[in-house]
Parts: C-alpha cells; structure tokens; sequence
C-alpha cells in the first residue's frame, strides 16, 4: 500500500486531536503547553505533505515560520508559568481563577 | 431667532453644570435665577414666534436648516418648523416651565441638589422645546430621547429612596418599550421612503404614494412610541409610580409637558396617521380606552398625586380619543381633505393647552398641601381649606375645570372632544361621558379629603411648627394658573390652529350635549360630596358602623336605602377594580417587568459559564467550531 | 521589491529598538515614554508621504492602498493614546519601562503590518507578532491576577494560533498557493464553491480571527484578561488588537474567499447576533467596570461583525467608521477609569459612586463615553451605529438590525447605570482626582473626538469609504 496524501492528512487531524485532548484534560499549565505544541506540529504535518504532494514550496516556508513562533510563543509561555508559580506556588490550570464571572 | 427659543435653556443647563455648580456651589440660588431668565427669554420669544406665525401666510414661518448629516443619497438637515402648533406648543411649554421654576425656588429651598434639579430643569425644557419644533423624524427622536433622559433623572432625583430609583427604571424601561416600536417605525419609513422629512411624509401619504400595511405599520410604530410617553394603555404603569419625584416635576413633566408629547407627536403625524384607516381607529380606541380605564384606578387612590397621575393618563387618553375621533371621520370619508385634517389637531392640541394649565395647578396645589402636611395620602389630610385658603380657593378651581363645569377652561375644550366623539365614535363617545362623571368624582373626592373635614394627620407628619399656608413664592404660580385655568378656553386656539370653532361664551349652553356633559360632571361632584362631606357613606364609616349597625340604621334611616345600593355598588364596582388592578399588576406590569427581570436574570445566568478556567474556555472555542459546522451542514 | 513601501513598519521597528537602547544609557526613565510618543512622528510621516499610492510589493505580499494607510494612521493614533495615558501608570514597573513602551510599538508594528499584508505567511507572522506582545504585556504587572491573565490569553491565543493555521493549511492544500489573489483565483477556477474542505477551512479561519475580535462563543479570555491587565493595555487590547482582527479579516475575507461570501456572510451574520446579545446581556451583571468594558467589546464585535456580514462595499466602509468611533470611545472610557482608579485604587463600580463630585471633568468624560457606547447622541457611537445598521438594512439584514436595535437598549442599562452611580451616588470621600498631563491630553483627544465624529463625521466618513472601496468587486 503506497503512503498517500489522505494519510498523512488523517495522522495531522490525529495528532491535532490528541493536542487538544491535552489542552483540555491536562491540568499541568506546561503540559498544556506541550499540547499546543502538538497541535502546532499537526498543522505542520498537513502544510508539508500539502506542500509535497502539490509541489508547491511555500507551505514548507511556512512551517518554519510556524516553528520559530511557537518557539517564542513557548519562551513567553514559561516565563508567564514561572511569574505564576513564584506567587501561586502551583502551575494547576485548575487553580488559576482568581478572575471569574 | 427661533433657534434660540432651545438654546436658552440649553445654555442655561451648560452654564449651571459648568460654571455654577463647580464653582459657586454654595449660592445655588444663582442657577434658579440663571434657569428661570432662560425660560423667560424663551418665552418672550416664543410668544413672538407665535405673533409672528399668525402673521405669517399659510401659517408657517420657515427657517433656514443646516445638513447635518447624510446616510446615502440622503441628506439631513438640522431644521425647525414653527407653524400654529409648534407655536401653541412652545408658549405653553416654555408658560408653564417658568411659572413650575419659580414654585420650584420655594418647594426645592434647602434641598441639597438644588443646582442639579435646575440644571436638569433647564435640559428638559430646551429637550422639550426641540422636540416640539424639530422638522423632521431623526431630529426629534433625538430630542424625544432626550426629554426621556430628563424625565428619568429627575424622577429619580431623590436617589437616596428606593422607590425614586425604582420607578425612575421603570419609567425609563417601559417607555423604551414603545420607542422601540417608534424608531423601528423611523428605520422602516425611511427605507421605504428614503426620507425622515416630516413635511415630506405627509405629502407622500396624502398623495397615496405610501399606503397599505407599510403605512398602517409606520403609523402604529409611531404610535406606540405616543403610548409609551404619554401614558397609554398598556405602557401606563410607570406614570403613578414616577409621582416619586419632586412634585414641581410630576407637574411640569409628568402633567403639562413631557406626556403631552405622545399626544404632540400624533398631531404633528396626524395626516400621515390618519390616511390609515386601521391606525386612525387603533389610536381612538386606545384613547378612549385608557380615558375610562384610568379613571375607575382615581377613583380608589389613596395618595393625591397619584389620583392625578391616573387623572393625567385620563386626560391625556381624551386628547388621543380627540384626535382618533376626528381620524375616523376624515378616514372613512365623513370629513373631507384639509379642514379635517386641521380639525382633529385643533380639538386635541386646545385640550392639551387647557389640561397643562389646570393639571399643573393641581399637582403645584397637592404640593403646597404636602408642603404643610408632609404627606401625599389623604388619608393624613383634612380640613386644610382653613389653613391654606390659597391653596384650597386654586385646588378647587382646578378640579372644576378638569371636571369640566361650565365656563371654566376644561369645559371648552372637553365639549370640543365629545362633540367629535359623538359625531364618529358613539361608542367611545358614551365611555368618554361616563369619564367625564368619574372625573368630576374622584376629583371632589380628592378636594373633600385633602381640604373639608377635620384634620387627621396628627402631629409627627406635619412640619415641627404646625399646620400653615405655603409662602408667597408657592402661592403666586397657583394662582396666575389658577387664572389661566379658568380664562385658557376663551382663548382662540382652535381658530388659530384652523379649524372653525366659534365661541360663544353663553352659546354653548344651547347645545344638548354641554348639558350632558355638565350634568354627568355635577352629579360625579354631587355624588363625592354625599359620601366624603357627609362621612356617611365612606368605607371608614362603613367599617365603624359594623357594630353598632342598629342604632345607625335608625338615626339615619333616610340614606339606609342609598346605603345599602350603594354598599352593593362599592361590592361590585370594588370587583371590577380588583380585575383592572390585577390586570394591571400581574400582567401588564408583570409582562414589563418580566422582560427587564429575564434580561437581568439571563446576566447572571451567564456569567456562570465564565468559570475562570481557561480550559473550560477552551473547550467553548471547540463546541463553537463544531457548533458553526453542524449549522452549516444543516442550512446550506 | 520597494522598501520605501515598508517605511512605516520600518520606522516603528526602529523606534522600538531605539527606545531599548536608550533604556541602556538614560538614568531619567520618563524620557523613554516621551521619545516613544514624539517618535511616533516618524512612521506618521512616511505614512502620509505614501498617501495616495495604490502599489504592491514584494511579489504582491505588500499591499500599499488607502486600506493599509487607514488603518496605519489608525494603529500609530491609538498606540499614541495609550502611550500618553501610561506615562503615569509605566511607573509601577520601576526597571521595565524601556521594555513596556517598545513591546507597544512592537504590536503596533505587527498590526500595521496585518493591515497592509496579502500573503498567509506574513499575515500569520504580524498576527503572532502582535500577539507575542500582547501576552507579554498583559502580565506585565507580574501580580498574580495580572500573571493568570497573561497565561490564560498566552494559551488559548496559542490554540487559536494552531485553529487558523489549521485553516490556512487546509485554504493552501486546496489552492496550492499562500498569496491571496491566488486563492481566489484557484477557488473560481476550480471550482472550489461549496466543497467541504474549504468551508472546513473557513469555519477554521472564523474561529481563529473571531477569537482575536472576541466574537462569541470563542470570547470568553476577554473578560479574565481585561481584568487582569494593566489599564492602559485592556485598553490596548479592546481597541487596537479588535481593530487588528477586524483588518485582517476584511482582507483575507474580501481578498481570498470573496467567492465564498455566501457562506462565511452567513456565519457573521450569527455570530453577530449571538455575540452582540450575550455580551449585553452578561454585562449587566457585572460589578467590576473593566470587567464590564469587556463585555461591552464583545457587544461591540456583535455590532462590529453586521458590517462583515453583510457584505458590501457600504458596510465595510460602515465598519471601518464603526472602528474608528468605537476605538476613541472605549479609549477615552478606559483613560477615565485610568485616571480615577489611580486615586481610587480600585475598579469597582460602586466605589465610582458621587464621582461627578469628586473629579466632575473626569466623570463627565466617562459619562460622555458611555452615552457614546450607548449610542445616544450627538457622539461618535450614534452615529457609528445610525451608519452601520442602515448599512445592514440595505444588505437585507433587516431582522439582525433588530436585534442589534434592541441589544442597543439593553445595554443602555448597564451603561447608565454606572453614570447614575457616578452623578448620583453619595461620594465615599471628598478626595479630588488629579492625573499627569500625559492623561489629561489623551482624554480630550478622544472626548473631543467623539463629540466631533457626533456633530461631524463627514471627513472620517469619506475617509473610510476610500479605504473599503479597494475592496469593489
């Protein structure tokens, strides 16, 4: 059976689904950050076999752009965790409501 | 010049808010001062605007107007129409603003937003008079707006009691109800028409270029945002409740001006409104209803002001029934073209005028004996004709012509209404002539209660120093209105407006229907004395006299009769009354409340789903997603 | 490829940097604040000397038209505001102003950028680019609500982040191209109308920008976040990022899947009705008045969305209109609420009570704004909505105009009901309010500004109607 383009596509919108169980379920702030790295790497997936299968060298421009971002969306991300966790003493998504309603 | 008949008062409001109130806070005398030279430069102009339109050929004077702005190809101009009725309307407004302003020195002395209520004093009337004289519908919407803002501020001027901020929501709540319908009705007519034009509206109506359901429609929009203002069934209920204000308000907002404005409003509309024959009866029967209607709930009110507020809703119900009266006449072809057209205006605006002057006397007079007994309920008063002649010799010239007794002002202008009536709606005309007994009744009642009789307010409700008449400042507004309420009906108003009403000062009393109504409105008077001089028949009485029933049957054996109907009366009639309350209570105000207490309650529903846990947020952002593709899957 | 066409981004990026750099050598810090508003001058500059070109760049990456140079204009003039509102609230982070002032001027650049791009790839990196900014300036204050408000926008702006890009990938698969134009010219060409995959891809795309405007049910970071950010920057947020969104969205809208406008017309008009009356309604209960701004942002996107989904040249130039009232508006209340809670230390609305006494310019400004937020007249948001719903009514919308006619009178309630608190309550204490000049400037600009836009809309009207009419069919 020859690998398709359908393939990959069900394994990003997977991996997507599983970024997003993660964001959902876990109650680690970090682990949710791990999560939407997932999904990131999902979309990644879809723009590369896109950019393979149409020949069109862009959407791996792309997914560079992505990684380089979520790289700084990561770095800011920890920082925020750590300002937290120095006043909470916890990074339980959970906990973080002291603003509701 | 006629720009500056608004802009007076308007300067005043600005000069009050900006310069007086931050700065020369401790002489608030300097705002009423500052207001009331305002209202009299409006005045003064007012009454040369009305000179000069009657002057003035076909009875208009135009004035410049300014684009303002322009959505599409349409342009709109800020302008102002000063024709008869603008000119009626302004003098009126701006009269009894000045007189209520100057009550208000005395009544207000000491309070501690004296500045703030002539600040906002002085935004109603400029709101007021840009209302009456706004050319087209936008303009005065905005203004319509504005008198509402004011009403709201005011009637909660004394935020510190509940029931002030209550009914000052509910007033504001409900009348937004009908301008809801009112600015659909704008929205609508001007995409129909492309046009907010007032003069325009009419021609296009006349010409029959804007007819069918899309008129009915633009007519009944307009008219509930008159029933909304003004008081009409259903949208009445914030009218008693807004008696929480100051009384100087209740009597220029709330009786002269303000509520007056739904009645302005199908007047100024009135060719547009009439030319649907739908519409047209919609409003007569609306009017006549709420005539009858608030009158049987004056007739049980316990606070005076609130008698008057059902008396005002009343009234104001006649001045629609005036104008659906004549509406009818013109729409189902009785009456023809322009002199009906102009006929129907004139009976309803002359019964304005006259109602303004004698319903702001009696509001400023229930002051005045609040003034000295610190109460509304007349229950708590009696006997103040002794210690307030004044007041007593005003009230009762107002009451005689609100209830319509012959030659006084109320008596020219109801007559000119149930002639209308009579002549096109015989069945409206017969419910507005048991009104006018109703009338006639609560009224007395309330004049026997308040002044005849023996004190019975006791001493922890009046002032520390005693019964006393109100000072001079109180006393000379109620009786220069006291003089207009008797002489405003032989004034020409129905002429100048254009419509042919000859007046005969003794000539009116050749008419069958004059005698009608005086008798219905004598005997209303008549039948109050009876129960409220004579005590006999009053439901204190009744409730003493259940013990010892036999001795009172004997000494008083003549009225045992009148007694016994009259106990079965007061059982039904009281029936009828709970109905109307119940009505009144559980499903008209429960239905306004309903919406407003959901909206709130919805809020705080709501709010819930915010839990301050940003994975729950997240999970709304994916039921949304799936939420957006299943609709789309679904409709398309 | 021009890089005078970038100046302004240029510029903007430089000043940042320039403002970091100083930062090094300038012991007296409030200079920073006012190099960084005085600088602002040099982007304004290049902006209007590329007034009137109609170019692109960059292999039509880079458009330069009256649409990019509006809403340049419109993001250098809010970032000015909020600049000068902060230069008295920057104190509290003592050794960071430097930073604060440059990562205003970042997001400014990213969403100047948004607003010229036609190409994914930079519109997802200027998104980022403003995003990043924004998260980091949200949890600046380093307190734990402050903090918490950082990392809740952080993380669901990153998952909405992943939600477009999914989108974008899906809109790139099926055309084979990242350049606007080439969308839709691919999704004509081929035939694309109506497939599941591109309307998948669209529903993706709303979902992603609906979050960055707050439309309902992707708007519920708004509220924790306006709360927990410093002032100046929930002001920020409400205007500029919303404004931000609504650019893009026109563009990668009209631009990409103009010929799916019946589909994603549909969507907005929906969600407008949705967002709108849950916004409304939910501000009502509302005690804590940022937190009520916020709900008061998401009625607006409500309003706000009738202009996209109605779908004519009218209602984007009524959008635009909208945009520009709304952002002088809703600065102006924030800059108020700035200025009193400085004295106040608090954001409660009853503790605004007999305001009108205490600081009576400032209650006036705030009451002016909300009477705006109402749309009453003569301000700016009357005319904004009179503009925007006949706009909808002529798109025979009519039954959304309704109900964006009856949201206007609910919200009429919790609006006024801060002004009666504020003109009628009994003052907690005789304190006056006095606020840096910094402030005082910003709040006439805007107060001015939506009495004149009331009075006199004419010159931003015709204003917005070139910007929208780059997007004639």
């Amino acid at each position: 059976m020859a690998v398709g383009l359908e393939h990959f596509l069900i394994l990003s919108a997977v991996l997507f689904a599983i970024g997003l169980y993660g964001v959902l379920a876990k109650r680690n702030a970090v682990v949710i950050l791990m999560s939407i790295e997932i999904m990131l790497t999902a979309v990644n997936i879809t723009m590369v076999a896109f950019s393979r299968y149409s020949h069109v060298i862009s959407g791996q421009v792309f997914v560079i752009f992505i990684m380089v971002v979520a790289a700084a969306e990561a770095a800011v991300g920890l920082a925020l965790i750590i300002a937290i966790y120095r006043s909470r003493k916890t990074v339980d998504a959970e906990k973080f409501d002291l603003m509701k309603w | 010049m006629i720009f500056a008949i608004i802009l007076l008062p308007l300067f005043s409001f600005l000069v009050i808010s900006f310069v007086l109130r931050p700065f020369f806070n401790n002489r608030p005398q300097l705002s009423a001062y500052t207001t009331i030279c305002a209202i009299v430069g409006s005045l003064i102009l007012s009454i040369w605007a009305l000179i000069a339109v009657n002057g003035a050929e076909n009875h208009v004077l135009t004035s410049t107007s300014y684009q303002w702005l322009a959505i599409g190809d349409t342009v709109i101009n800020i302008g102002i129409t000063m024709d008869s009725l603008a000119a009626i309307m302004v003098v009126t407004v701006s009269t009894i603003s000045l007189l209520v302003q100057i009550y208000s020195i005395g009544y207000m002395k000491g309070d501690g937003g004296f500045a703030r209520y002539f600040a906002f004093m002085s935004l109603f009337t400029a709101s007021m008079l840009g209302l009456v004289l706004a050319d087209n519908l936008l303009f005065l919407f905005l203004f319509w707006e504005g008198v509402g803002l004011c009403s709201y501020l005011l009637i909660g001027f004394w935020f510190h009691k509940p029931e002030a901020a209550r009914a000052a929501m509910k007033a504001f709540v409900v009348t937004r109800l009908g301008d809801f319908g009112f600015l659909v009705a704008i929205i609508f007519l001007y995409v129909k028409t492309g046009t907010f034009d007032i003069g325009e509206l009419h021609e296009l109506a006349l010409a029959g270029v804007l007819g069918g359901s899309t008129l009915t429609l633009a007519a009944i929009g307009i008219f509930s945002g008159a029933v909304g203002k003004s008081g009409q069934f259903p949208l009445h209920t914030w009218l008693p409740d807004a008696m929480e204000g100051p009384t100087p308000v209740s009597a220029l907002i709330h009786a002269a001006t303000m509520v007056t404005a739904g009645v302005y409003l199908v007047a100024r509309m009135f060719p547009m409104i009439a030319s649907s024959e739908t519409a047209i009866t919609v409003v007569a029967i609306i009017g006549g209803f709420t005539a009858i209607f608030a009158a049987t709930m004056g007739l049980v009110a316990t606070d005076i002001k609130r008698v008057l507020a059902y008396s005002t809703i009343s009234q104001l119900g006649y001045m629609m029934l005036g104008l659906g009266a004549v509406g009818i006449g013109y729409a189902s072809g009785h009456l023809d073209g322009h002199h009906a057209l102009t006929l129907g205006v004139a009976v309803a605006i002359f019964h304005l005028f006259t109602h303004a002057f004698f319903k702001s006397l009696l509001f400023l007079g229930s002051g005045s004996t609040s003034h000295a007994t610190g109460t509304f309920d007349m229950r708590k008063m009696g006997g103040l004709r002794k210690v307030q002649p004044w007041t007593y010799v005003t009230f009762v010239i107002g009451s005689l012509s609100l209830a319509g007794i012959w030659p006084l002002a109320g008596f020219w202008s109801k007559e000119g209404i149930l002639h209308e009536a009579h002549a096109y709606t015989p069945v409206l005309f017969w419910l507005a002539m048991i009104t006018v007994f109703m009338t006639a009744f609560y009224m007395f009642r309330a004049v026997f209660l308040t002044f005849h009789g023996e004190y019975r307010g006791g001493k922890e409700g009046s002032h520390s120093h005693g019964l006393h008449e109100s000072p001079k400042i109180i006393i000379i507004p109620l009786v220069i209105l006291a003089i207009f309420a008797v002489i405003a009906g032989w004034l020409p108003v129905g002429d100048f407006l254009g419509a042919d009403v000859h007046f005969s000062f003794f000539g009116a009393l050749t008419s069958w229907l004059a005698w009608a109504s005086l008798s219905f409105g004598i005997a209303g008077i008549l039948l109050a004395y009876i129960i409220y001089v004579r005590k006999l028949l009053s439901a204190k009485s009744i409730g003493q006299s259940l013990g010892p029933v036999y001795t009172l049957l004997i000494r008083k054996y003549f009225f045992d009769e009148l007694y016994e109907r009259f106990f079965v009366m007061r059982f039904l009639v009281d029936g009828i009354f709970a109905v109307f309350q119940w009505i009144d209570t559980y499903i008209v105000d429960g239905s306004v409340n309903g919406i407003a207490t959901i909206t709130v309650a919805g809020g705080k529903v709501m709010r819930r789903l915010e839990t301050g846990q940003l994975q729950v947020y997240g999970l709304a952002i994916f039921i949304g997603i799936l939420a957006i593709i299943a609709f789309l899957f679904i409709f398309s | 490829m021009d890089l005078y066409l970038l100046s302004p981004e240029i510029s903007l990026l430089a000043l940042a940097l320039v403002v970091i750099l100083l930062d090094l050598f300038i012991g007296r810090k409030w200079i920073l604040g006012w190099v960084s508003i005085i600088g602002l001058i040099v982007p304004v500059i290049f902006t209007l000397s590329l007034w009137g070109r109609n170019e692109t760049s960059f292999g039509g990456a880079l458009a330069v038209d009256h649409f990019s140079l509006f809403f340049h204009l419109f993001f250098l003039g809010v970032a000015a505001l909020v600049l000068l509102s902060s230069t008295e609230f920057a104190r509290k982070f003592a050794a960071f102003r430097a930073e604060y002032y440059a990562l205003i001027l970042l997001a400014a650049t990213g969403m100047m950028l948004l607003a010229s791009t036609r190409e994914l790839i930079s519109i997802f990196v200027a998104l980022e680019l403003t995003g990043i900014s924004l998260y980091v300036l949200t949890g600046f204050l380093k307190d734990p609500k402050s903090s918490e408000a950082g990392l809740k926008y952080l993380l669901l702006g990153a998952v909405a982040s992943a939600v477009f890009l999914y989108g974008m990938a899906l809109v790139f698969g099926l055309t084979g191209t990242t350049y606007l134009e080439g969308i839709a010219a691919a999704i004509s060409a081929e035939g694309l109308l109506g497939s599941p995959a591109l309307l998948m891809g669209i529903v993706l795309l709303v979902a992603g920008f609906g979050f960055k405007i707050a439309a309902v049910p992707f708007q519920m970071w708004v509220p924790d976040v306006y709360e927990g950010a410093p002032t100046p920057i929930t002001a920020y947020l409400s205007v500029a990022s919303k404004a931000a969104g609504f650019a893009v969205i026109l563009r990668v809208f009209y631009e990409a899947l103009g010929p799916a406008s019946l589909d994603w017309g549909m969507i907005f008009a929906v969600l407008a009705a949705i967002t709108m009356t849950v916004g409304n309604i939910v501000a009502i209960a509302q005690k804590n008045i940022k937190r009520m701004l916020g709900y008061s942002s998401i009625a607006m996107a409500g309003y706000l969305m009738i202009g996209l989904a109605a779908v004519t040249t009218e209602a984007s130039s009524a959008l635009i209109f909208f945009l520009a009232c709304y952002a002088l508006t809703n600065l102006g209340a924030f800059i108020a609420i700035i200025a009193i809670s400085n004295k106040i230390n608090s954001d409660e609305i009853s503790d605004y009570s007999g305001m009108v006494r205490r600081a009576p310019l400032y209650a006036l400004a705030l009451a002016l704004c909300l009477i705006s937020l109402t749309g009453i007249p003569p301000t700016a948001g009357f005319m904004a909505k009179i503009y925007i719903f006949s706009a909808g009514v002529n798109a025979e919308l009519l039954w959304l105009v309704i109900i964006a006619v009856i949201n206007s009178v609910i919200s009429a309630y919790y609006y006024l009901r801060v002004v009666r608190v504020m003109f009628l309550g009994e003052p907690l204490s005789k304190e006056g309010v006095h606020a840096s000049s910094g402030l005082r400037v910003a709040l006439s600009i805007s107060c001015l500004g939506v009495l004149l836009l009331g009075i006199y809309p004419w010159m931003l009207l015709k204003f917005a109607e070139t910007a929208a009419s780059i997007f004639l069919p």
